[in-house]
């Protein structure tokens, strides 16, 4: 079974009486270790999708099935819930707490999940270890670069072992070089099994894919097919 | 939910030392209310324990019996009065007396006098037992003796005020003044005993019993009061039944009368001080914790702020899976906390505000702070911090993740 699956999802915003409609009926399927991106301009409505596919928001109508469940029945405190366990955000302007060193920036979601601080920190540290950061566990993110903030933000992501990994952007606020890196990091997630969805307008980025998804007022307009290892049928329209 | 309550308070602690400055103004309020409360509790329950102490010195096992009218008869010019043969009726058929000391106040303008100098001042008659029952000592000569009251000797104890009212010399011991016409000789000066809550105690001049008696002549009309202590095996509720009893014979009450006098217990006696006290503190404290209030409208108006500022972190917590419950015990610990410090830093300077006021005041009891003020300044402050951070903590729980992530 696919472990996104949405059905003629819809999602309507009332901007004074205009009906803004930025998804408009979206038909998709992910697969397990699925490595794809989002492309499109801006108020193509890839924000938005990102938004749903990572229980920020509700759709309008239609159906969404995260691991088999159901999200649209869910209240705030569940869909809260969902996020801590299944879904790892890493965001354009990292969203680090800013008060925080790397390591209790790590730590935070494990909170949520009632782990105990021996344990928090040894998972922390982990994944830290994993983005190559052991070194600056004890930072501020305003002590760090661009591009270590973000290593901190995917560490933030990964240590909850989630089955989705959301990225929106990754790479919009670094360098070159730093989004070679970034990209290369999510290229070796992905061979260890990760999924990985990533929102972006690069097409360097796109090419990291194996799945590039392009999104057009709302709707889907072009599907380049599930990857390699799914047998999904083909959603576009 | 103790592991969420452990983890907020951690968060919370950290988010109000990293905002030192803020997270102390925004307390001020409340030190400043604690501090108020504390200070004003603690003067005046100093004042209530000494005043306790000193009854306590009087001993537990003492009666003061006066006369008492009441308001009715004193409108119809009646006046019930305590005389000497009451005080002899006593002196004989009362059991369990061990020293009985009368007081005769003088019933005329109290006007002392020394070659050109008038004073006026606390003039009463009374026997050497009186020595033992206010505590007095001598500074020179010596108090009324036994012997002065049965020969109705024309001497005087007098107080240090009266003396440098009346520009006696350092030592007025064999000075003669002039009290109603008559010559008195004074045979001893107290030691000063200071101020005790505005009044002077030094001002007074001792005579003794019977010298008063006829120093004021009309014997009958006198209205004395008499001060007894018991002994150790008398049981003071029989006693002053028994005493009743007799007065009332004496007075030809019948049984539907009321008594002419009362007999009040030093514990009586405390107690009313108490409940005056404990008025004063509860009126005076009531007052100073609107100023708590105030402080805790402050520390509303900074987590409202606060929350506003960190809009964006509230958003991102959410978003990697805080719970409405997560955030708001977060800052519902945090306006507490905040709240218990002040209230804690509120009560260590109300505390050496209330020595300072009572050790500035002369003759002012030391401060004391009974527990339960501590528990109140600080279950009240908690109190508050919790109240008004309901609003703050609710408003930060209740935002959207989309729209506080996107907040700048």
């Amino acid at each position: 079974m696919a472990l996104i699956e949405l059905t003629q999802v819809t999602k309507y915003y009332e901007m004074g009486n205009q009906v803004v409609r930025a998804l408009d009926g979206i038909d998709i399927a992910v697969g397990v270790n699925d490595y794809m991106a989002f492309i499109g301009s801006s108020g193509s409505g890839k924000s938005t999708m990102l938004n749903i596919l990572g229980c920020l928001d509700k759709p309008t109508s239609g159906q969404y099935h995260l691991n088999g469940k159901n999200v649209e029945t869910l209240d705030q405190n569940q869909l809260s819930e969902i996020r801590n366990l299944e879904i790892g955000f890493i965001f354009q302007s990292f969203n680090l707490l800013p008060r925080s060193t790397a390591l209790a920036n790590v730590m935070q979601p494990l909170i949520y999940r009632a782990v105990g601080y021996r344990e928090r920190k040894k998972r922390a540290l982990e994944a830290l270890a994993r983005v190559g950061l052991s070194d600056r566990v004890d930072h501020l993110p305003n002590q760090l670069s661009g591009g270590q903030r973000q290593r901190v933000a995917i560490a933030r992501a990964l240590v909850t072992k989630p089955s989705i990994l959301l990225a929106d952007e990754p790479t919009g606020n670094l360098d070159s070089k730093t989004t070679v890196e970034i990209m290369a990091l999510f290229d070796e997630l992905h061979s260890e099994g990760q999924t990985l969805i990533v929102v972006t307008h690069e097409d360097e980025i796109a090419q990291h894919c194996h799945r590039v998804v392009e999104m057009k007022d709302g709707s889907i307009a072009n599907d380049s097919g599930p990857s390699s290892n799914q047998s999904q049928p083909e959603a576009s329209r | 939910m103790f592991f969420a309550l452990f983890e907020s308070s951690r968060a919370a602690f950290v988010s109000i030392f990293a905002h030192g400055l803020r997270s102390f103004l925004t307390t001020l309020g409340i030190v400043i209310g604690v501090a108020s409360v504390i200070a004003v509790v603690s003067v005046t329950q100093g004042m209530s324990a000494f005043i306790g102490d000193t009854f306590s010195s009087l001993g537990s096992n003492s009666l003061t019996i006066e006369s008492y009218t009441p308001l009715e008869d004193q409108m119809k010019g009646i006046r019930a009065r305590l005389t000497p043969s009451d005080l002899e009726l006593i002196e004989k058929r009362a059991d369990g007396i061990a020293s009985i000391t009368p007081i005769l106040y003088a019933n005329r303008a109290s006007q002392v006098k020394y070659g050109s100098q008038t004073a006026f001042s606390q003039i009463f008659g009374t026997t050497y037992a009186f020595q033992d029952v206010s505590q007095s000592y001598m500074r020179a000569g010596r108090f009324i003796a036994q012997s002065d009251n049965e020969t109705r000797r024309r001497v005087v104890v007098i107080g240090d005020k009266v003396r440098e009212n009346l520009s006696l010399p350092e030592n007025p011991v064999n000075e003669f003044v002039e009290i109603g016409g008559e010559w008195l000789k004074v045979v001893g000066l107290l030691e000063p005993k200071g101020d005790l809550m505005g009044f002077n105690q030094d001002d007074l001049v001792i005579m003794p019993f019977n010298t008063m008696r006829s120093i004021q002549g009309n014997q009958a009309r006198s209205d004395i009061q008499i001060q007894l202590s018991l002994t150790e095996q008398a049981d003071i509720e029989t006693i002053s039944q028994q005493l009743t009893s007799l007065l009332r014979n004496a007075h030809g009450l019948s049984g539907e009368d009321d008594d002419d006098f009362t007999i009040q217990t030093s514990e009586q006696l405390m107690e009313t001080f108490d409940s005056i006290i404990n008025m004063v503190t509860i009126v005076v404290g009531g007052i100073v914790s609107i100023s708590l209030l105030v402080g805790g409208i402050g520390i509303m108006n900074i987590m409202l702020v606060s929350v506003t500022e960190r809009t964006r972190e509230i958003g991102i917590c959410k978003a990697i899976g805080a719970k409405r419950h997560h955030i708001l015990m977060q800052f519902l610990i945090e306006a507490l906390l905040l709240s218990l410090l002040g209230g804690l830093i509120g009560l260590a300077i109300g505390y050496a505000l209330g020595n300072l006021i009572s050790s500035s005041i002369p003759g002012f009891p030391p401060a004391t702070i009974p527990l339960w003020s501590i528990a109140l300044a600080l279950g009240f402050s908690g109190f508050v911090g919790v109240l008004f951070g309901i609003l703050p903590a609710a408003k930060a729980a209740n935002l959207d993740p989309i729209d506080a992530l996107r907040y700048e």
